[in-house]
């Protein structure tokens, strides 16, 4: 049986800068297509945008949509998706985005409270169906 | 394809008591993928706050009716992420969480993080459907 492992690349990383040597935008294995961990960057630049969790929450499913569109999948196919915060107090302002951009029915999710990089307030990943 | 499976107590639709925007779990490819699980009222969705241990054995038996009714079990988990508040409990969750994986337990982590609502523990799992 062949395991098909392939890695999803893109002119701009949506990772941001200074990370692009260390991880994967993310990779295809099977069925799925694994995403990194994404923080609110500029598309363009890969600079990251700091912001409120909601600004960030929005810039990051932004650049996810863009994502996922390169490697052939898209938000109707994200089958799970992880959040970590800054803080769970902001879990509301995370989840109004999150209603705007995400199909219904939604894919399954859990959020936690964690430590981000660089201040951030947002962190996202997600497993789809490629 | 992706199928979205509900919950199957009135209870564990969390989206309708407290407005998640998430589905209970999603089968894809073969796999079983369940929101985070927490600790509430099957039937009612109230919140059961307790000790890490009596909040473990409810999400285990919310667990354990989302699975059943999505055909597949406890026994079919394949990773299960375990987040809880403080590392201090690993072993507390350690205790519980065994008498739930008795034979062949599934890949897990634990994380020590900050959980909704207070809570001291909450089970993500992918299972094999």
């Amino acid at each position: 049986m062949s395991v098909r492992r392939k890695i999803v690349s893109s002119p701009h990383d949506a990772r941001g800068v200074g990370t692009s040597a260390a991880a994967s935008e993310a990779v295809r294995g099977g069925d799925f297509l694994f995403v990194s961990g994404l923080t609110a960057t500029d598309p363009q630049s890969g600079m990251r945008m700091p912001g409120t969790t909601a600004s960030e929450t929005r810039q990051i499913l932004s650049n996810l949509k863009q994502l996922l569109k390169r490697a052939g999948s898209s938000f109707d196919k994200i089958v799970k998706v992880n959040v970590l915060l800054h803080s769970m107090l902001e879990a509301p302002n995370m989840n109004e985005v999150h209603v705007q951009f995400f199909p219904d029915p939604p894919p399954a999710r859990t959020v936690c409270g964690a430590r981000l990089p660089d201040g951030m307030k947002v962190m996202i990943e997600c497993t789809a169906l490629a | 394809m992706r199928e979205y499976l509900a919950a199957p107590r009135p209870g564990l639709d969390l989206r309708q008591h407290y407005g998640h925007h998430q589905s209970p779990a999603i089968r894809a490819g073969g796999l079983i993928f369940c929101s985070g699980m927490l600790p509430v009222d099957p039937e009612t969705g109230e919140r059961r706050h307790g000790t890490l241990t009596s909040e473990a054995h409810v999400i285990f038996g919310n667990l354990k009716l989302l699975l059943g009714s999505a055909g597949s079990s406890l026994d079919r988990l394949a990773q299960v992420h375990a987040l809880i508040y403080d590392s201090i409990e690993y072993d507390v969750l350690n205790r519980v969480y065994r008498q739930y994986v008795a034979s062949g337990p599934p890949a897990r982590t634990v994380w020590a993080v900050q959980i909704e609502a207070g809570f001291k523990v909450q089970i993500d799992a992918v299972a094999a459907a």
